[in-house]
């Protein structure tokens, strides 16, 4: 009995450790080939360490022409869609969470429903709207494009959170004489801070990582975002493979950080979401 | 009651009763904007002549049916459409599976093993798509690529290392299934996870002193539990695994001659190759319906739950 246990022990760390190896071995490729030097990325006899340590690569893909650019137009794009949706989306759940209003159910099946339309569909009326609106080639269209893109997912999350927050709560610090506005500030901000947190980071990554709008959208190279750069530094004839993962690295970094920062929120939220509804 | 205070009474119900509207109504505005009237146009396009000449004159005549025909009898349709199909079945198929396997598995892991694959999963779904298929493509070069290198140290498949595995439609299919794979996983398992972990110890022991064996609880209990979680990933991987767009993209362009072509990358290719917006659009509304179809049972039971709202 005692070994049976412990074979089926032996065999399930075995399996773990098997999967541990594969699941991560694109992650530590990546690295490893990052922090090599330029000449041994092309030996045919891979190094599995990146022994002499070399910053090279890095240098070499920040030292692109234009980097500064790509990296600015990424950080202005994610960070209106990041603002801009949290405040809206905060608007729209509040009003979902705190009136009865004509409307309301069907407004909350549409935020659901929308969520299904596959956003490659609409890559084609999305760019001739925005050619005809002058917005193309645009950060103010891109950054527009990425709202949308993000608002179901938001708004559905804070309407999750507020729905929790009991509104007698509220009632109470208005018969103390406080408006709506203090309300909001004063006592339901601090409470759905959480969730205003797991949405931004949600928003922050669907239009850091976003490639075919961003694409299509920008025609001038100054306009590029960076993955859009990334990947037209991968189809120019004779790759530079160091630079280009050492620039793939940097711009992972930020959300793999993000992630292991709200590891233990994002699969609470993420079943919170999915086991209630 | 004096006249004046339910005069006041009123002012304060209507004024609270334009609240919610004007809370809502930025909202609003954007998925007008970015889903509602796009939705609308894509229908529109798609029954007109929308080519180059209507970039620049901006006159498009209708051709009504005219797009669909030529989608249709073009004899490219079904074979991008059972590709479609296919690829997307052997996407969830193995991501359930492979997520199912995990999910179980990290219930039964040690305290410091099961650390440890949360943390490989973590770090393969948090690796962005476009990143993620770079290194792909690194991965997987003819000459240097470590996984050619790999496979021909096995010993097993031959030598590999000149091995170009986008010159091939199926191994180029192969590659980025592992691709779509690697990266969908660690949600499914997670979620999974977190289902897995809600159930009651009280069935499981149960179950056993009843005598029924480990396939029949895993059956019996822990698949009808899992249910409703596992219906919902396995909805979002149906939709997710549908519109594979980016690694395609990127990793074979839909070649060669077309063998990696789906419907995503048609409709991208005859809008922004060919110049026919019309014909593109047509095609992403052909996938928009299918996809309704397949999910059309879940998006019902979300109207009906959504009368509870």
């Amino acid at each position: 009995m005692k070994s049976r246990r412990t074979r089926r022990r032996f065999a399930l760390n075995t399996a773990a450790t098997v999967f541990c190896l594969v699941w991560i071995f694109p992650v530590y490729w990546m690295v490893n080939t990052a922090f090599k030097p330029y000449g041994d990325i092309l030996r045919p006899t891979p190094g599995f360490l990146p022994i002499p340590l070399s910053l090279g690569n890095f240098t070499d893909a920040l030292g692109k022409p234009m980097f500064g650019d790509y990296l600015r137009n990424s950080l202005i794009v994610t960070g209106t869609a990041v603002i801009a949706s949290s405040l809206l989306a905060l608007f729209a759940a509040v009003a979902l969470t705190r009136f009865r209003f004509f409307g309301r159910r069907t407004f909350l099946i549409t935020v659901l429903a929308i969520q299904m339309v596959p956003t490659p569909a609409l890559v084609i009326p999305i760019f001739l709207t925005l050619k005809g609106a002058n917005l193309l080639n645009t950060l103010l269209g891109l950054a527009l494009t990425y709202i949308g893109f993000v608002l179901p997912f938001t708004i559905w999350t804070l309407r999750g959170f507020l729905h929790g927050i009991p509104v007698e709560l509220e009632e109470a610090a208005m018969v103390d004489g406080a408006g709506r506005l203090t309300v909001l500030r004063r006592i339901l901000l601090p409470l759905i801070a959480p969730g205003l947190i797991a949405s931004s980071v949600f928003a922050f990554i669907t239009a850091w990582n976003d490639y075919v709008f961003a694409y299509v959208e920008m025609k001038d190279q100054g306009h590029y975002t960076l993955p859009v750069w990334l990947v037209s530094f991968s189809t120019s004839t004779g790759v530079d493979y160091g630079g280009l993962i050492a620039g793939s690295t940097l711009f992972a970094l930020p959300v793999i950080v993000f992630f292991l920062l709200i590891q233990r929120r994002l699969v609470e939220g993420m079943t919170s979401g999915a086991v209630k509804d | 009651m004096p006249p004046s205070e339910t005069g006041a009474r009123r002012v304060r119900r209507v004024r609270a009763s334009r609240t919610p509207y004007l809370l809502l109504a930025p909202a609003a505005l954007v998925l007008g904007v970015i889903y509602g009237y796009p939705l609308v146009r894509l229908l529109g396009i798609s029954m007109q002549d929308y080519g180059l000449r209507a970039l620049f004159t901006g006159s498009s005549p209708w051709i009504w049916f005219a797009n669909y025909e030529h989608v249709f009898t073009g004899g490219q349709f079904v074979p991008v459409l059972i590709r479609t199909f296919v690829f997307c079945v052997a996407l969830v198929a193995g991501t359930l599976l492979i997520g199912m396997f995990v999910a179980l598995m990290l219930g039964s892991l040690g305290r410091r093993m099961r650390g440890a694959v949360t943390l490989c999963l973590i770090c393969a779904w948090a690796v962005p798509n476009v990143a993620a298929t770079l290194v792909w493509q690194w991965l997987f070069e003819p000459g240097y690529g470590v996984v050619n290198w790999l496979l021909s140290r096995l010993g097993v498949f031959g030598d590999l290392t000149n091995r170009q595995w986008f010159a091939s439609a199926f191994s180029a299919f192969v590659v980025v299934w592992l691709l779509v794979v690697w990266q969908s996983v660690p949600f499914v398992a997670l979620t999974l996870r977190a289902g897995l972990s809600q159930i009651p110890r009280s069935y499981y022991e149960t179950a056993a002193l009843a005598g029924a064996g480990a396939w029949t609880m895993f059956r019996l209990v822990t698949l009808q539990f899992l249910r409703p979680i596992l219906l919902l990933v396995g909805i979002l991987s149906v939709v997710w695994d549908f519109n594979v767009f980016n690694q395609i993209w990127i990793l074979t362009q839909g070649g060669p001659d077309g063998g990696t072509t789906t419907l995503g990358i048609w409709s991208f290719t005859q809008a922004f190759s060919s110049e026919s917006f019309g014909q593109g659009a047509a095609v992403a509304v052909v996938s928009v319906a299918l996809l309704l179809l397949l999910t059309a049972a879940y998006v019902r039971r979300l109207i009906s739950a959504g009368e509870e709202w």
